[in-house]
């Protein structure tokens, strides 16, 4: 075999983790892994930005998460230091010092959300009392839209805005009868 | 190359994916030699496309369109290489290779090269690796190394005659026990 020969040899194929390191790396695919909540088994999501969805572990959320946010979905470790936040996110029901990537929804939702994530655990809030506190006090409606819309459920805790009148009211992540459960397992309802 | 280039300055995520597929053999071979490490080889691979991404992010489209891509991932790489660069620890991490058990195949001859590429003087030794084993073109190497072309050419002549002769002292060697 002559030298050039022996060089072409040494092209050999790049690991199978490149490709999905670079496309997890870069945020073109957010990753995903599972994690118990009061909820039982739920799919987070994270890209370099912060935890960018939380989604109850059913057939198709894959499907749904790529519907949504026109990204791949990769199953991955959270990056360092961040399995404990996510796990005390979901146990607590409030962000902490977990980064959240929110570039999903509009500024006047983030605003919402930003607030909602304020709300202590065992207490709950009023669509309009929320619509107070962004400075838009008719926008009760479009609060409700944005609880509906919260990506994050769980770890921003939508669950804890009700309606005014005493009603559950409706709940993204499987229903009213999780958001009782949980407001159940808070103490904020007996 | 060329419609590539076009590809991804018409969308960046969608095209990406295919840049990574087409060079990251080339460039995890020619890091794989010039570091003799496997997964330091893996590493600098992946952050190379990663800030390649992220510049190409802030380019006009017209920029990316004209853009050398073999080149200008490989200007990244050495610098990587050169400055000893670590990846960031706040990404996420795969782990289906660790689920299927994957462990990492080693190039033919590995202990040997490792000697051989030693013997070498490094402009030689990165220039016969880009060539040879990652397959640029001279005005690619001159590009990613910054070196004229006429310049490389003779890197690579020279340092693939050294080669011959190392290769040969060590059949020399071999003839003698």
């Amino acid at each position: 075999m002559n030298l050039k020969e022996e060089l072409d040899r040494l092209l050999i194929a790049a690991p199978p983790g490149v490709e999905e390191g670079v496309a997890l790396g870069t945020g073109i695919s957010d990753g995903f892994s599972v994690f118990e909540s009061p909820l039982g088994p739920v799919v987070v999501t994270f890209n370099p930005r912060g935890v960018s969805a939380v989604d109850l572990l059913s057939e198709g959320f894959e499907r749904r998460f790529e519907r949504r946010f026109h990204r791949g979905l990769l199953e991955a470790r959270p990056p360092r230091g961040w399995n404990d936040l996510i796990l005390r996110a979901l146990a607590e029901g409030t962000p902490g010092d977990l980064p959240v990537d929110l570039r999903s929804v509009t500024s006047f939702q983030k605003e919402v959300l930003d607030e909602t994530a304020a709300i202590p655990r065992g207490q709950t809030r009023s669509y309009g009392w929320l619509a107070d506190r962004t400075g838009r006090p008719k926008a009760a409606r479009a609060v409700g839209q944005t609880m509906a819309r919260n990506p994050v459920p769980l770890v921003i805790p939508c669950h804890r805005v009700v309606r005014a009148d005493g009603h559950i009211g409706h709940y993204g992540l499987g229903g009213a009868d999780n958001k009782r459960t949980l407001l159940r397992v808070e103490g904020a309802i007996g | 190359m060329d419609n590539l280039a076009k590809a991804l300055a018409a969308d960046l995520d969608r095209s990406f994916p295919d840049l990574v597929s087409r060079l990251q053999h080339g460039v995890f071979s020619g890091m794989r030699q010039l570091t003799g490490d496997h997964h330091r080889a893996e590493d600098l691979t992946q952050e190379a496309f990663i800030r390649a991404y992220r510049a190409m992010q802030t380019y006009p489209a017209d920029r990316i369109r004209a853009m050398r891509l073999r080149g200008y991932v490989w200007t990244i790489a050495l610098n990587l290489l050169r400055n000893q660069v670590r990846a960031e620890s706040r990404r996420p991490r795969s782990v289906r290779l660790e689920e299927a058990g994957y462990l990492p195949a080693d190039p033919p001859d590995s202990h040997a090269w490792r000697r051989r590429w030693k013997l070498l003087p490094t402009v030689q030794r990165r220039a016969v690796i880009l060539r040879h084993v990652a397959g640029l073109s001279y005005r690619e190497i001159s590009e990613a190394t910054g070196r004229p072309q006429s310049t490389v050419r003779s890197d690579v002549r020279r340092g693939l005659a050294r080669l011959r002769s190392i290769i040969e002292t060590e059949n020399n060697h071999w003839r003698s026990q």
